[in-house]
């Protein structure tokens, strides 16, 4: 079969999903827009800062790499479900390789707004093959605590509307031509990102958080669990 | 007509496909340009409307990718993700209306070519393989095969040591003497073992281009109905085969230097 090998080579194997051991920790946040993830994910960074953790923050499509081209493939909207998936999965594996994976093995405390399963529900939504992006992705390092901030449709719609003016194009899913109304192709879009993060809770193990209690409770459950993990963990590194 | 390696890409349907694809494949610096001008001109001349397309020309990517690559900092996972977005833009706005109007579809390097150099940096073979199962099976691959020490001279006394085609990224630590020799050693094991799996039309890459033109022009028949059935192709003034002749001699490098 594959005669390249890691010795003759000087190159290491592929590790795949669940396969990395490192001694960082991986910390990340999904849910549909208006769920409150990201402030949740800034609250929880601020108190590990606090504690004194080597804590770092990696943003979902930031890779500068790929950046420009996803953007201007989005204004442009050249990008149809295949290319709309690859380019995001191009974005994460650049994020993996310089940023996620070196620093984990650093001993840092790495926390992720968005991560695997975002692409997962958003490109299922599009019609790609879900077993086709799960390999996609088999490259990611399997997080510590994957957190899940589950709310129902209504409360996010209404949190995104008080919080800013109209839709963007991708993120109501209007190439899908569900509707020509950008609101109600948001609502049936992300009413099908909901269903994909559901199947997904028992088939990943995510952690959900119930999104519409307060903001504290919410925060003090994430604690208690990641503080749960990082006490187990002994090679952590200590913020300079 | 056509199916793909078995993933469907949404909005992209193969089955009513009317044209032919043909793959040519094989390392860096094997001749496959060349041929695929030759073929051009010849598919073109025997009445076959033709499309010429390679790796990285996509509008989305295309530019990105050899940025990137000037930098040397993409790692082995993202670029082998680059090049498929690259080809996955190729195959739904260029390949696939081309093949839905008939045309003949000349590619210079396949998915095969993106799956060898992803192996040899010691990616994993299942999830390389998944990546590119959107892929159309093409209607033929032909294989310009050639051992590591012909191929040396040929990048030695034509463009030089290039730092990808070398397997830099690989082996830094070396000249590119020795990383270029390693790299495409790997790369043509990699070659071999596709060439099995995927029944690769093997042609040896050594003799001279018009042998080798006649060797893909034979196997491009096989698999090609002219447009008008070979009788009404009879020209009183030759045979068919003495206009083939014609073609081969008439390549547009040889008239450019001639103009």
């Amino acid at each position: 079969m594959i005669v390249v090998s890691p010795v003759l080579f000087g190159f290491l194997r592929m590790k795949r999903y669940g396969d990395h051991r490192i001694p960082g920790r991986l910390f990340v946040v999904e849910g549909i827009d208006g769920s409150g993830k990201s402030t949740q994910l800034m609250l929880l960074h601020q108190w590990l800062k606090a504690e004194g953790y080597g804590v770092v923050f990696s943003e979902w499509n930031s890779s500068p790499l790929v950046k420009d081209t996803t953007k201007r493939g989005k204004k442009k909207q050249l990008l149809t479900p295949a290319t709309f998936s690859l380019i995001h999965a191009t974005d994460f594996a650049d994020r993996t390789e310089r940023n996620i994976i070196p620093l984990l093995k650093a001993g840092a405390v790495v926390l992720c707004d968005r991560y695997i399963y975002t692409a997962f529900a958003r490109d299922a939504s599009r019609g790609m093959d879900p077993e086709w992006i799960r390999e996609l992705y088999a490259f990611a390092v399997r997080p510590t605590v994957g957190f899940y901030f589950r709310v129902p449709l209504e409360v996010a719609m209404k949190r995104i509307s008080d919080a800013r003016a109209g839709f963007k194009f991708y993120e109501a899913g209007m190439d899908l031509g569900l509707s020509d109304d950008p609101d109600e192709s948001f609502r049936l879009f992300q009413g099908r990102i909901l269903e994909e993060y559901d199947k997904m809770i028992p088939e990943f193990g995510l952690t959900v958080i119930d999104a519409t209690l307060p903001i504290e409770t919410q925060q003090q459950e994430m604690r208690l669990m990641v503080l749960a993990k990082l006490t187990q963990a002994k090679q952590l590194r200590v913020a300079p | 007509m056509k199916e793909s390696y078995g993933v469907r890409l949404p909005g992209l349907e193969l089955d009513d496909l009317v044209g032919k694809l043909i793959v040519l494949e094989g390392t860096d610096g094997v001749g496959r340009s060349t041929q695929i001008r030759l073929l051009k001109e010849w598919l073109e001349q025997q009445g076959h409307a033709v499309l010429d397309t390679g790796l990285t020309r996509s509008g989305l990517v295309g530019k990105g990718i050899k940025r990137a690559k000037e930098g040397h900092t993409l790692g082995r996972i993202t670029l082998t993700l680059f090049y498929a977005t690259d080809f996955a833009d190729r195959l739904e706005n260029e390949i696939v209306p081309a093949l839905r109007a008939g045309f003949v579809v000349l590619t210079d390097r396949y998915i095969y070519s993106l799956m060898a150099r992803s192996m040899v940096r010691g990616l994993d073979s299942v999830w390389v393989r998944n990546i590119h199962r959107f892929a159309p099976k093409p209607d033929a691959v032909f294989y310009l095969r050639i051992s590591v020490d012909e191929l040396i001279p040929r990048a030695v006394f034509t463009r030089g040591f290039d730092y990808w085609e070398s397997g830099m990224d690989l082996y830094s630590a070396e000249d590119m003497y020795d990383s270029f020799r390693k790299y495409q050693t790997a790369l043509l094991q990699q070659f071999d073992q596709l060439a099995e799996e995927f029944s690769f039309d093997v042609i040896d890459a050594r003799p001279d281009p018009r042998v080798i033109f006649e060797q893909l022009k034979a196997g491009i028949d096989r698999i090609l109905t002219p447009p008008l059935g070979r009788a009404a192709l009879a020209i009183p003034s030759g045979t068919p085969e003495a206009g083939e002749e014609v073609a081969v001699e008439d390549a547009p490098e040889e008239r450019r230097k001639r103009a």
